[in-house]
């Protein structure tokens, strides 16, 4: 068990009257290489949810612990729980100073203490994770297009070798195959490597593509914590939060309502295709 | 001639390096002939790096032609003269809308605009007003925008430009960072500006969801404009899309790959109804 939130609440500003419950009485557990999407409308609560995963806000009450050890006890190094927990934030590419994206890359394990040479193979390695093509290496990181200085930032966070990474909307503002192109990357690393990776996305035809788990935060407390499918199932509830379900789900269930029998729990193009496919050849038996 | 009309327009911009040499030259707009017509509703595509919001910025007078024309409203552009009756004319809101919103209160911020164009008091108050109601957040005008959600603060944005009276609006993907009720909330908006309000509207997005909407779709590649037509035109082309980086709805990705599969369907099916119709033979 990688991760466990054991009552966590947040409050911000306690005690004063501008006290803001962030997080409510939170209980969650993350396996070791699970792949999550967090979704929530914007104010709900996931961010300051996975800041607590590292150790960047302390919970008002409640217990975090990261294998098996609470990461609140006095004695435990939280230091260590930063490089092992990968936080990349919103628009990362704000964070790159260096003057070449190896060089950018090579500053978080430069700061770990590590050796020249443990350094800048743990640089090459994360740059050749995230998919950075080699002659970029020594390129100026703000020469790079929009999707490629998204991959050195997200490198940096990579080179740290973090047990877990969190992702909080690694593709905003990113182009639909640059979308793609980070996303299965991510994916891979997941399946290659076990990496353990939380994604906080406002995409839910992202979410659905990619993750095995959805944990649906809203108002400070998880409403839905579940597959995909099961998530989905709640549209109608998902939209009085603010969210919604995948577009293919509102197809099927436009076509449903027409008569095909399709299912209507699926929540990518792919799987509609096929249960689409299956409910013509229905269809026409009957309609013959 | 249109509203927005573009005239061979190119941008470049040098590259210099650390000694101030110049290194090379980017052409980020490559002779880009447009013409957009009064009250239309148009989307700009492109991938990252295409030039679309280059191009958006020469409509706003923020960036002036390196070669071309850009005739906003019949006005050059280019003339430092005509740079305030220009984004008078043509309003932008952006993509952070942190980056645009200074007021303390949600009134205060959308009266900005008018107040400095000098508009008497009591007509900026009926200003205020309209465009808040237009965008859905008159019951929030007394509020601090700190407190609204993404959604919220980018119609104030555009209640912010609405007050000026503008004839046209640039929206350099102004749903970015918004969540799926954020989005649906300022695409609603933008729409009913362009049909009830007869403002043109030139949208800038990454979500192709949102471009069904539009009377006309440009597709940007490399500077150049790559593709143009209805939305439905541009959807039917799914494997011309995907080399240009972009994408399609995901209803129309369904009947594409739908009818890779056998099933005879038409090309740039945009919503479910349709699909739903050609599938049942209803």
């Amino acid at each position: 068990m990688s991760i466990i939130m054991d009552h966590v609440n947040y409050i911000y500003e306690a005690d004063t009257p501008m006290a803001v419950a962030a997080l409510k009485d939170v209980c969650l557990e993350f396996a070791e290489g699970e792949f999550v999407g967090i979704i929530g409308h914007t104010g709900s609560g996931k961010s300051t949810l996975i800041q607590h995963l590292n150790g960047l806000l302390k919970a008002t009450s409640g217990h975090i612990y990261f294998h098996g050890e609470d990461i609140y006890d006095k004695e435990y190094d939280r230091k260590k729980l930063r490089s092992k927990v990968g936080l990349v934030f919103q628009y990362p590419e704000h964070q790159l100073f260096e003057v070449d994206v190896f060089s950018d890359v090579c500053f978080g394990p430069k700061n770990l203490g590590l050796g020249k040479k443990e350094v800048e193979l743990r640089a090459y390695e994360a740059l050749r994770q995230v998919g950075m093509p080699d002659e970029l290496f020594y390129q100026s990181p703000f020469e790079l297009s929009g999707g490629q200085k998204r991959r050195a930032a997200i490198a940096g966070v990579l080179a740290m070798k973090p047990e877990v990474l969190i992702l909080d909307e690694p593709t905003a503002g990113l182009d639909p195959k640059g979308r793609d192109e980070i996303l299965g990357q991510i994916k891979k690393l997941q399946q290659e490597t076990g990496m353990t990776i939380l994604l906080v996305s406002h995409s839910m035809e992202d979410v659905a593509e990619y993750v095995d788990r959805i944990i649906v935060m809203n108002q400070g407390s998880v409403l839905y914590d579940g597959q995909p499918r099961e998530v989905f199932r709640h549209y109608r509830e998902l939209e009085e939060i603010g969210l919604a379900a995948p577009q293919v789900t509102y197809i099927l269930h436009s076509l449903k309502e027409k008569g095909l029998d399709v299912d209507v729990d699926a929540t990518t193009v792919g799987e509609a295709v096929e249960t689409v496919m299956q409910a013509l050849a229905r269809f026409r038996k009957t309609n013959l | 001639m249109g509203i927005v009309k573009t005239s061979d327009v190119t941008y470049e911009y040098i590259v210099r390096n650390e000694e101030g040499n110049v290194e090379r030259i980017v052409t980020a707009v490559d002779q880009v002939d447009l013409d957009i017509a009064p009250g239309e509703f148009v989307a700009i595509v492109g991938h990252n790096g295409s030039g679309k919001s280059t191009l958006a910025k020469q409509f706003n007078a923020i960036l002036h032609p390196t070669e071309g024309t850009v005739w906003v409203d019949g006005m050059d552009t280019a003339q430092e003269e005509n740079v305030w009756n220009v984004r008078q004319t043509a309003g932008m809101v952006f993509q952070n809308p942190d980056n645009q919103i200074i007021g303390q209160v949600v009134e205060e911020d959308v009266g900005f605009g008018p107040e400095n164009m000098g508009i008497p008091t009591r007509e900026i108050w009926e200003r205020v007003e309209e465009s808040l109601r237009a965008v859905g957040m008159y019951a929030y005008r007394k509020h601090s925008p700190s407190r609204l959600s993404g959604g919220q603060k980018q119609r104030v944005s555009i209640a912010g430009v609405l007050a000026m009276h503008p004839k046209c609006i640039v929206l350099d993907e102004p749903t970015a960072m918004l969540d799926p009720n954020g989005r649906k909330e300022v695409i609603r908006a933008v729409r009913g500006l362009n049909q009830v309000e007869g403002i043109t509207v030139i949208l800038i997005t990454h979500y192709m969801e949102e471009v069904i909407y539009a009377d006309r779709v440009f597709v940007m590649d490399q500077g150049k404009v790559a593709m143009t037509g209805t939305p439905r035109e541009i959807f039917s082309q799914v494997e011309r899309l995907k080399e240009l980086r972009m994408d399609v709805p995901q209803v129309t990705l369904l009947a594409h790959e739908l009818k890779k599969r056998g099933v005879a369907l038409p090309d740039g099916i945009l919503t479910a109804e349709e699909l739903a119709e050609y599938l049942t033979g209803a």
